[in-house]
């Protein structure tokens, strides 16, 4: 079939050969453009910035070289910030997938009224991280919430610096259960049943069947959700900036916070690039890691 | 003998539904008490030991307040618009590139196809500064393109439908052009259509992310007529202001409409996401 082209293609002006020569690059430059402009270009003006003096209108006034990092680290409010996002990145991580994992194993089987069960988790996916924020600041309120009175406990929540970050961390664990337990459920439910049927003929448990056929099988799943969820944590910041304000005392400003606060609140893009340049730095081993996953993923199946 | 153990199995089926719902309804719990709190009044927040259900379920007060307040319309109709708008675009220029990579053989094509998926690899959230320099630059805060146009560029949208693309049958292409059909009209015609199930996945995924998003509307806005419905309901009480009613009200009107399409499609995304789908 292709001969066909070809073989009119002969007959017409060289103008033409051209134009349809240019025309898959036609095709491409639209996304491209886009691409540039609001991926490229700000990802490397970002590091252009962390290495010079800017202005409050955004202009390079002149080159720096370490000094805004240098100066970076020794802020009180930066090392605040580092911390608490990698502790409640070690924190969120394994949580949101020990829950889902269980959850995704439980629901496995296609019993009665799994459908029901299934969408009912699966749909909590869909809830903004707004709605969400708002329903915990409500929820765990110290005197009209309605779990500290049930649980019994005194717990302020979401104004006590010792317990800000865990406030957070339950937020964020919440809204990353649906998303990762649709991808355990279909990991799961991809695992061959004759391979863990016969590992039951063979004699293995529920449990040793689990740990032993089942999970090994899922593991491309489980590294990309390691990924997924590590760099998603690592970007914390809107539950931060609609309950606490990165409070009380900073015990809740994670980096992305920061680099918003004093790139946008305090005109300071040098910092803000900084902070950005950080982040991006401590994403960039999971990204790779995540890719790979990724494709290895796609070739199991 | 048998009968035994088919009660045996029965019951063993019962206590895994019951783990189940134990286990299912603390997960969706905080939609529940959003929806449930909704329909309370101040006097009732105000009471104690707090309690779950309202007294009515007849009183919409507070959501009768969400939209007197705020300009709460205004806002939905600002999300609709901006979400249509990416919606549209994304999708478009996706499916033209998707087409160009599937389709065609061209000198670039590689570099320009990783270079594409690269964007993948930088997070928005830390690109936020410096594309708030640009939009501005470009007079585009408070607009619906401001706010849209950072999230045009969908690369894992044109790496699925290029996946799609490259599994439908080759010979469709070539009977369509030689029966006189151009690029534009196969693709649009005959392709997208053919491949209407990951399209409409992949509009749904883009809907949802895009009505959800948060500190880029935020960043973008800053005029009372211009916020999106996400921004807007973190607006509705101050700091002093303790309508909890009204705030959970607010939540739950703006989680309905990706709530409902999510819920309406839900099994052609669950199967879209087994075939291994890139998330953003």
């Amino acid at each position: 079939m292709r001969t066909v082209t070809l073989g009119a293609d002969r007959g017409i002006s060289a103008r033409a050969r051209a134009g349809r020569r240019m025309k898959p690059y036609l095709f491409i430059l639209p996304i491209l453009l886009f691409a540039v402009g609001f991926v490229y270009y700000p990802f490397f003006r970002t590091f252009l910035y962390s290495f010079s003096a800017v202005n409050v209108m955004g202009e390079i006034t002149s080159f720096a070289g370490f000094d805004n990092y240098r100066y970076l680290f020794s802020r009180r409010e930066f090392c605040a910030a580092i911390s608490n996002t990698l502790r409640l990145t070690a924190m969120n991580v394994p949580l949101t997938m020990l829950i889902t994992l269980l959850l995704g194993r439980l629901l496995k089987e296609k019993r009665f009224l799994c459908g029901l069960f299934e969408t009912m988790i699966a749909a909590t996916m869909a809830v903004s991280m707004g709605s969400a924020a708002l329903t915990f600041r409500v929820m765990l309120n110290p005197t009209v919430g309605w779990i500290n009175s049930v649980l019994g406990i005194g717990v302020r929540w979401y104004e006590d610096r010792n317990t800000a970050l865990y406030g957070i961390l339950l937020l964020t664990v919440w809204m990353g259960i649906g998303f990762n337990f649709l991808l355990f459920l279909a990991a799961f439910r991809n695992v061959d049943r004759d391979v863990t049927d016969q590992a039951r003929l063979d004699g293995a448990g529920t449990a040793r069947v689990f740990f032993s056929v089942e999970l090994p099988l899922v593991s491309p799943t489980l590294l990309y959700a390691l990924c997924t969820n590590t760099i998603l944590a690592l970007m914390t910041s809107g539950p931060v900036m609609i309950l606490t304000k990165g409070g009380p005392s900073r015990s809740t400003t994670t980096l992305i916070y920061l680099m918003y606060t004093t790139g946008y609140g305090s005109g300071n893009y040098a910092m803000a690039a900084c902070v950005a340049a950080v982040t991006f730095l401590l994403t960039l081993a999971f990204t790779l890691a995540g890719l790979w996953a990724d494709g290895k993923r796609g070739d199991a199946k | 003998m048998n009968a035994r153990r088919k009660i045996r199995k029965n019951a063993r089926s019962a206590l895994w539904s019951v783990l189940c719902f134990c286990l299912a309804v603390p997960v969706v719990f905080p939609v529940l008490y959003a929806f449930l709190g909704s329909f309370r009044t101040a006097g009732e927040f105000s009471r104690l030991p707090p309690a779950l259900f309202p007294d009515s379920f007849l009183n919409f007060d507070s959501y009768v307040q969400v939209f007197t307040r705020v300009p709460m319309a205004r806002y939905f109709l600002n999300s609709l618009g901006t979400t249509a708008l990416v919606c549209a675009v994304k999708l478009c220029l996706s499916i033209l590139a998707a087409y160009a990579f599937a389709f065609y053989d061209f000198r670039l094509k590689n570099l320009l196809f990783v270079l594409i998926l690269g964007t993948m690899m930088l997070p928005a959230d830390t690109l936020i500064i410096t594309n708030y320099r640009t939009v501005s630059r470009l007079g585009l805060t408070n607009t619906w393109l401001g706010v849209a146009v950072v999230s045009f560029a969908g690369a894992s949208q044109m790496f699925m439908l290029r996946q799609a693309f490259t599994q439908a049958p080759r010979a469709l292409r070539d009977a369509a052009f030689l029966d006189g059909c151009g690029d534009m009209r196969f693709l649009w015609r005959i392709l997208v259509p053919v491949c209407r199930p990951v399209v409409i996945t992949l509009l749904m995924q883009v809907f949802v992310a895009q009505w959800n998003a948060y500190l880029w509307p935020l960043m973008v806005t800053d005029s009372d007529a211009m916020r999106t419905v996400q921004v807007g309901i973190t607006m509705l009480t101050g700091a002093e202001d303790t309508n909890y009613q009204v705030v959970l009200a607010g939540a739950c009107a703006a989680m309905v409409p990706p709530v409902v399409l999510f819920i309406t499609v839900r099994n052609r995304l669950t199967a879209s996401m087994t075939r291994g789908a890139v998330s953003d």
